[in-house]
C-alpha cells in the first residue's frame, strides 16, 4: 500500500471535498473499473491536497493523470507540483500590482485630460447617441459599468464556467433593456423618475460586488478559504455561485445596467424622454447601448481569451487589482454623491 | 524578474494616482460672481467637471447659481445638491437658474454630480 500526495486545483467550495471524494471513491465501487485500486481519498481543502491510498505500482505522474481525467469534468486538476495559481502567488502579485496600477493611471489621466469633453450639440440623433456610447464606454462610467462587467467576466472565467454563453446573455440583456426601456421613456413622455437616489445605492452596491470581486481575484481570500467559508463570507459566495450558474442572471444584470449611475446613461435617458415617441426613445437608447458595446465586449470577451492563456494567473491578479481601484474610486464617489461623506477628490 | 524594481514601480504609481487625485488642482479664480439689481448671480459651467471649482460669493444677499452647459452628456450634466435637496438633469445647452436664497457667512454651498466624481464649492464670505 503506498501514499500518495496530489496537490489540486479548482477546489473552491466546501462541497468540493464531497464531490472529489465522491468522483474517486465511485470508481472503487466497480471492480472492473481501471481504478478500483483506489483504497482511501482524503481531500485537504485547506491545503489544497488530495491525499490517495492505493497498492497500484504506477507513478506518481501516471496517477495524477489517470485521477485528472476522472475528475476533469468537474473543474479540478491534480498535479505533482503545485500549479502557478498557488506557487507563484506571492512574485505574481508584485508584477500583477504595477500593471493593474498603470492601467488605473491611464484611465484617470484620460478623464483628465479633457479629451473626452467632445463638443457635441444639436438635437440627439441616434447617430449622435451611438458616438456618445462611444465615448461613454471609456469615460468615468467605465469606471462603474466597466468595472462590474471586468470582475463579473474574470470571475466567471476563473470559474470555467461556459463564459461565452454568458458574455452573449449579458450583452444581450443590456441592449434588449436598453432599447426596451428607451421605447417606454419615448412612450412616456415624461419623467418615471429615475431617481438619483436609487441610482446612486445601486452604483454602492455595484462596486460593494467590484471589491468583493476584485480581492477574490486578487487572491486575497484564497490564503484562508476555510475561514471563508464559514461565517458571512459563505453566504455572499454562494449567492454568487448561485448567481454565476444561472442562465436568466446574465440578462438581469444586463438589464440592471440601465440604471446605474453614469451621467451619460441619464442624459440619453432624458434625450429618450423628450423625443416623444416609443421608436425615437427606442432607437436613441438602443444606439447608445450600442457605442458601448465595443468597449465592453472586449473587456467580457478579452478577458475569457486571457483566462485561458498561459498567463491567466497574471491576468487575473491584474485584473482584481484594476477592479480593486475602479471600485473603491466609485464606492468612495457614490458615498460623496449620496451626501454621506464629503468629496475626497474630484477629476 | 526583480522583485524590488518591481516594488519601487509600484510606489511610483501610486504616487502618480495620488497626484491625479489630490494635486494639481487649478484653483485659478474667475470672475463669476456679478451683483445684479440685488440679486448675487454664481455661474458654473458644468462640461467634463464643473469650473470653477471653488467660488466666493456675499453672504446675505439673495443669490442664484447658474449652472452653463455647452454640449454637456457627462455625470456634470446629473446635478445634485445635497443641501437644497435639487436633483436634476441638466439640458445639454443652455442655462439653468437655480435658487439658492440668502445664505449665511461661512456657509458652504456644495454641488455634485450625480456619480459623485465631480463637485464644486461656493463659499460664503
Amino acid at each position: 500500500m503506498n501514499k500518495y500526495i496530489f496537490h489540486v486545483s479548482g477546489t473552491h467550495c466546501a462541497s468540493c471535498k464531497i464531490l472529489i471524494e465522491d468522483v474517486l471513491m465511485d470508481s472503487t465501487s466497480s471492480p472492473q473499473d481501471e481504478q478500483s485500486f483506489i483504497k482511501n481519498v482524503r481531500v485537504d481543502l485547506k491545503k489544497e491536497t488530495v491525499q490517495i491510498e492505493t497498492d497500484s505500482d504506477q507513478s506518481i505522474e501516471e496517477l495524477a493523470t489517470v485521477l485528472t481525467n476522472k475528475i476533469k469534468g468537474n473543474g479540478y486538476t491534480l498535479s505533482v507540483v503545485r500549479q502557478d495559481l498557488t506557487t507563484g502567488g506571492e512574485d505574481i502579485i508584485w508584477q500583477a500590482l504595477p500593471i493593474g496600477l498603470v492601467f488605473l493611471v491611464l484611465f484617470f489621466i484620460l478623464q483628465k485630460s479633457g479629451i473626452l469633453n467632445l463638443g457635441i450639440g444639436g438635437q440627439t440623433t441616434p447617430a449622435i447617441s451611438f458616438i456618445i456610447g462611444l465615448i461613454a464606454s471609456v469615460s468615468s462610467c467605465l469606471a462603474i459599468v466597466g468595472g462590474l462587467v471586468l470582475s463579473l467576466s474574470a470571475k466567471i472565467s476563473q470559474d470555467n464556467v461556459s463564459d461565452t454563453k454568458t458574455f452573449i446573455l449579458f450583452h444581450f440583456g443590456r441592449l434588449f433593456s436598453f432599447a426596451l426601456l428607451g421605447g417606454v421613456l419615448g412612450l412616456v413622455g415624461n419623467a418615471i423618475g429615475i431617481n438619483f437616489t436609487f441610482t446612486a445605492i445601486l452604483g454602492i452596491l455595484a462596486s460593494i460586488v467590484m471589491l468583493f470581486l476584485g480581492l477574490n481575484l486578487v487572491g486575497v481570500f484564497t490564503k484562508n478559504k476555510i475561514t471563508l467559508h464559514s461565517g458571512i463570507f459563505q453566504k455572499v459566495s454562494s449567492v454568487f455561485r448561485k448567481i454565476e450558474h444561472k442562465t436568466l442572471t446574465p440578462l438581469v444584470i444586463g438589464f440592471a445596467t440601465f440604471f446605474l449611475p453614469c451621467g451619460f446613461t441619464q442624459s440619453m435617458q432624458v434625450a429618450a424622454l423628450s423625443s416623444g415617441s416609443f421608436v425615437s426613445g427606442l432607437s436613441i437608447m438602443l444606439a447608445f447601448a450600442l457605442g458601448t458595446l465595443p468597449m465592453l465586449a472586449l473587456l467580457s470577451f478579452g478577458s475569457a481569451s486571457f483566462a485561458h492563456g498561459r498567463h491567466a494567473p497574471l491576468f487575473f491578479k491584474s485584473a482584481g487589482v484594476v477592479v480593486l481601484g475602479l471600485g473603491l474610486f466609485a464606492f468612495l464617489a457614490g458615498l460623496a454623491g449620496l451626501g454621506i461623506i464629503n468629496p475626497l477628490f474630484s477629476i | 524578474m526583480n522583485k524590488i524594481a518591481l516594488i519601487i514601480i509600484t510606489l511610483g504609481l501610486v504616487f502618480v494616482l495620488g497626484f491625479i487625485f489630490f494635486g494639481g488642482s487649478n484653483t485659478t479664480s474667475v470672475q463669476n460672481v456679478e451683483i445684479k439689481d440685488g440679486v448675487q448671480y454664481v455661474s458654473i459651467d458644468a462640461k467634463g467637471g464643473y469650473f470653477p471649482r471653488v467660488s466666493k460669493a456675499k453672504a446675505g444677499v439673495p443669490t442664484k447659481l447658474i449652472m452653463k452647459t455647452t454640449g454637456t452628456f457627462d455625470c456634470s450634466a446629473a446635478l445634485v445638491i445635497q443641501s437644497l435637496n435639487y436633483q436634476k438633469i441638466l439640458p445639454q445647452d443652455g442655462e439653468t437658474e437655480i435658487d439658492i436664497g440668502i445664505k449665511k457667512i461661512g456657509e458652504n454651498l456644495q454641488g455634485l454630480c450625480s456619480m459623485g466624481m465631480y463637485n464644486f464649492v461656493i463659499e460664503f464670505l
